[in-house]
């Protein structure tokens, strides 16, 4: 009884082993643009935290560990000029934060406050155990317009801007 | 696969007596023994699983509400009868403590658990019983699967910890974004640490650093968790993942 399955288990290791794309495992291959963002990862680094037109998110998913950290940098009339991400965690993690910072660039602060993690999960076509990746790249964006907005109004009533 | 399937629902029409919330997380969680032999066609498994978050209520202890033996009708019969030689049906209010012969508390001595896991497995284990029944071997895979699960989970300090806190109806996994910025920046700051090390020599330094910060980390659970401070005792189960994820990125680097 136990031979039957070790033994079908055997024959498809070996399919698998020659076929170099084996049908079986297609559904567990990240999509294209994942394997995009990871390896040609636009806008790693980091800006200055304490240049006042930057405005900086730092995020975790305490879960499976990952943080994330996007900066965002303003022009003087309130449009995104620029944005910069590091992302510690998996490659739908890393993905879908350079998904962000690609799509905040030539924005407003209120248009980017639009974006949903489901059109990055789209994007990416996310499977669902890895949809909480997205919602954490949504949260990075929110969390950097917040930095920026706090730094703006601390700014305007004249007290030492704290990174 | 039937005979699963009416295991379920008599167990299910026990506990929805006693405690309908617990009998609907007990039958969420029956559906899916993750590290069971693919006896089970998932089809059947994953139809009807409840959307539940794992919470269970049901306080029974374990093993002890048993009809005996379904072969000879021995009545301490606790995964395994020991009169008839015969597996039991896995009980899903046995908790991993209780099959280990555990008090139900963090501190443990790890050593404890690889002789008991042994004996464990040379009565279960599906290898075992090619010549007994099809139900008794299903039951083999079910319960060698369960023991080898509470082994791993009491093993590491971070899945019993996360565990203990579940059979106190906390669930530690709830998938909500965090933006404690101490927190935050001393792990982008590690994490870009491991990044930049340059030899094994500075990686076995810095996994040093962090074990010690899991030990620390791991002791503030235990007073937090003995001292009901349960917010507590999930933020350091939260830096412990933390610090868990960075010495596996160490150990991969090495």
């Amino acid at each position: 009884m136990m031979l039957r399955p070790t033994a079908k288990k055997a024959l498809l290791g070996i399919i698998a082993s020659r076929n170099p794309t084996p049908f079986l495992v297609v559904s567990r291959l990240y999509h294209p643009n994942v394997i995009d963002h990871y390896d040609n990862p636009r806008n790693v680094g980091s800006f200055d935290k304490n240049d006042p037109n930057v405005g900086t998110g730092l995020v975790g998913a305490p879960q499976c560990g990952d943080v994330m950290k996007l900066q965002v940098k303003f022009d003087g009339s309130g449009q995104i000029i620029d944005a910069r991400f590091k992302t510690f965690g998996c490659g739908s993690a890393i993905a879908a934060s350079s998904v962000a910072t690609e799509w905040v660039k030539g924005k407003s602060m209120e248009e980017v406050l639009t974006i949903k993690n489901s059109q990055i999960a789209k994007h990416l076509s996310l499977p669902p155990v890895k949809l909480h990746c997205s919602m954490l790249a949504e949260d990075a964006i929110k969390a950097a317009i917040k930095n920026y907005k706090e730094k703006q109004a601390d700014q305007a009533n004249g007290e030492t801007v704290e990174a | 696969m039937m005979k699963t399937k009416t295991m379920v629902a008599s167990l299910f029409r026990r506990t929805f007596r006693c405690n309908p919330v617990a009998a609907i997380a007990i039958n969420s969680q029956t559906n899916l023994p993750r590290e069971s032999l693919q006896h089970f066609s998932s089809k059947s498994l994953t139809t009807g699983r409840l959307q539940f978050s794992g919470r269970v209520f049901c306080s029974e202890s374990g093993g002890e509400r048993s009809s005996g033996c379904w072969n000879c009708g021995e009545k301490s019969a606790f995964l395994f009868c020991d009169s008839c030689r015969s597996i039991q049906p896995v009980d899903d209010s046995v908790d991993y403590f209780q099959i280990f012969g555990l008090e139900k508390k963090y501190e443990i001595d790890p050593r404890s658990l690889e002789g008991k896991y042994k004996d464990w497995q040379k009565k279960l284990h599906p290898d075992l019983v090619h010549n007994k029944s099809q139900k008794e071997r299903d039951y083999a895979a079910e319960q060698s699967a369960k023991v080898t699960e509470a082994c791993r989970t009491l093993t590491k300090r971070l899945s019993r910890a996360m565990y203990i806190m579940k059979l106190n109806g906390i669930n530690v996994n709830e998938e909500e974004t965090i933006t404690d910025p101490t927190l935050l920046m001393e792990i982008m700051e590690l994490r870009e640490g491991i990044a930049e090390a340059e030899d094994s020599k500075a990686l076995n330094q810095i996994r040093s650093q962090v074990q010690e910060k899991l030990k620390q980390w791991s002791d503030s659970f235990v007073e937090a968790f003995e001292s009901q401070r349960f917010y507590e005792a999930v933020k350091c189960i939260q830096r412990m993942t933390y610090y868990e994820r960075a010495c596996e990125e160490i150990v991969k680097k090495l």
